[in-house]
């Protein structure tokens, strides 16, 4: 059995006085991936905010790699190779190489360089374009950039929050494409969608329906207990 | 008469880009609007003073300790009052409410503490004789405090484009919450950017007596409206947007005094009356925010 990376336990938490998750838990596992899904709304984002740190858990734990990170900074938990790409995923006003070179800020000078050189390598377009504004990326080019600025962190853990959001379904086979590319190289993910096209490269599912952890279990167990129905139409 | 004008016009500007700089740059990176910025500046002037009138201190040497001593002053400035404004919903609002009620005390104090004479170093200090520049006769302390104002802006410049830091400045400045979510840890960060902001504004301070004539207790009014001028010509948040600003104050402002000298006090009001107006965004486009 591979080695647990993430676990949240029995988290709460929500904004002002409005609560969003109820007692939400999942867990990740080494080199593992593992899709979140739920629909507009269901807190899907509030959940991801909450296992990075942007967003306090009101009860329960997070723990990374068997330590309690639920009070740690979202900086202190980037330290510790937990990477997050936002929907945004990149600074529009800096150049493409600055992106990247925030990713990766915390790693020593040289192995920066080394990492940036492999980076630019995956991903040739963005090497083109080093100097360039990422505001002068096409929504698609702006993904790749979220995802090589994440993985600029050398993380163990990359938690995506809606890499689908925006893109057309050429471009969303593309994110696609580029992590599977990933998958089997020691990196798990944790990808928070609501397009079911995601599910062909889970090793493991989570359905959120209104703050609350509906399913969790295999894409196969997934599609036989009709979780998807009641993930999205809150049917069954 | 136009060419003088124009000419120390440039001069001036250089150093009303200092005076707007440390707030565009505590604006850009935090959100939050330093009114008390005026009274920094104006306690910067009041340390240049009475360092060279109690132990003849020059200002050029006032000028590195003010840098210093500011923005060690800043950094528990911040820690006390930034955080917990950045967590309130209207923090852009509360800052104003807030930082005016400091601005009253520093003036209060500052009253009490210096009375209400106007105070000032000779400029012959800052060198003798005035300097011919492009046919044009400039005095000495202005060009020396244009120079100290453009080197500060220089290495401001290098700060937020040449360091490392200055990029991750700039990632906040960009967005916050990104920021937060790429583990740049942004307190420290903001932090940093106030202290080079109160910093600038101390600086700013120390040569304000030769560029404005005399230091009072009262000046942070004037000298906010200046540096609000200055940073919405050239965009709010936007440190280069400053120096266009600078400029085109600075000119202005020679303009209206050389021809119409009895309506330059009204030029901040008006240049900023008529950007808003015409151009919102500024210059070089950031659009201005509810603050």
């Amino acid at each position: 059995m591979a080695a647990e990376l993430l676990r949240a336990d029995d988290v709460s938490s929500g904004y002002g006085k409005v609560q969003v998750l109820w007692g939400a838990g999942l867990a990740v596992e080494a080199a593992e991936t593992v899709v979140l899904l739920g629909a507009n709304g269901a807190g899907k984002t509030t959940l991801l905010k909450v296992l990075i740190g942007l967003l306090p858990a009101w009860s329960g734990r997070i723990q990374f790699r068997h330590e309690d990170i639920t009070r740690l900074r979202p900086d202190q938990r980037v330290r510790r190779r937990m990477a997050y790409m936002s929907e945004l995923g990149v600074f529009p006003g800096l150049t493409i190489e600055e992106n990247l070179r925030i990713g990766g800020q915390f790693a020593p000078p040289a192995q920066l360089r080394a990492r940036l050189a492999e980076l630019f390598e995956t991903f040739p377009a963005l090497a083109d374009k080093r100097r360039a504004l990422a505001s002068s990326l096409s929504g698609g080019q702006r993904k790749m950039l979220g995802i090589a600025k994440a993985l600029a962190a050398d993380p163990l853990l990359l938690v995506m929050d809606e890499p689908s959001a925006g893109l057309s379904p050429l471009f969303v086979a593309e994110v696609i494409a580029v992590l599977r590319r990933f998958r089997g190289s020691g990196l798990a993910l944790l990808i928070a969608e609501q397009n079911v096209a995601f599910l062909d490269l889970a090793d493991r599912v989570y359905t959120l329906d209104s703050g609350r952890i509906g399913f969790a279990g295999t894409v196969a167990a997934l599609h036989q207990e009709d979780a998807l129905n009641r993930a999205y139409f809150g049917l069954g | 008469m136009l060419a003088h004008a124009i000419l120390s016009g440039l001069v001036f500007g250089c150093y009303f880009t200092l005076v707007g700089l440390g707030l565009n740059l505590i604006f850009g990176v935090m959100r939050i609007v330093n009114l008390a910025h005026g009274d920094v500046v104006m306690l910067g002037a009041f340390a240049a003073f009475w360092l060279f009138a109690l132990i003849g201190l020059h200002p050029l040497i006032s000028s590195v300790i003010v840098l210093a001593a500011f923005a060690l002053l800043g950094l528990p400035v911040y820690y006390l009052v930034v955080p917990r404004l950045l967590a309130a919903r209207d923090s852009e609002m509360l800052s104003i409410i807030l930082f005016f009620g400091v601005q009253q005390i520093i003036e209060a104090l500052a009253t009490i503490a210096f009375g209400t004479s106007e105070r000032s170093i000779p400029g012959r200090v800052l060198g003798r004789g005035p300097l011919h520049v492009l046919g044009q006769t400039l005095p000495v302390a202005w060009i020396v405090s244009a120079a100290v104002s453009l080197l500060a802006v220089a290495l401001v410049y290098l700060y937020l484009y040449r360091s490392r830091v200055g990029t991750l400045t700039r990632a906040v400045m960009v967005s916050r919450d990104e920021a937060l979510a790429s583990g740049i840890d942004v307190h420290r960060v903001s932090a940093l950017a106030f202290a080079i902001g109160v910093a600038l504004a101390g600086l700013a301070g120390v040569f304000s007596p030769f560029m404005l004539g005399s230091a009072t207790p009262a000046m942070g009014g004037d000298v906010n409206l200046a540096a609000f001028a200055v940073i919405v010509i050239g965009s709010l948040g936007d440190p280069r947007g400053t120096m266009l600003g600078g400029l085109i104050y600075g000119v202005a402002l020679m303009l209206m005094q050389t021809y119409m000298s009895a309506w330059a006090n009204l030029l901040p009001n008006l240049l900023l009356i008529a950007v808003l107006l015409v151009r919102p965004t500024g210059l070089l486009g950031r659009q201005v925010r509810r603050a």
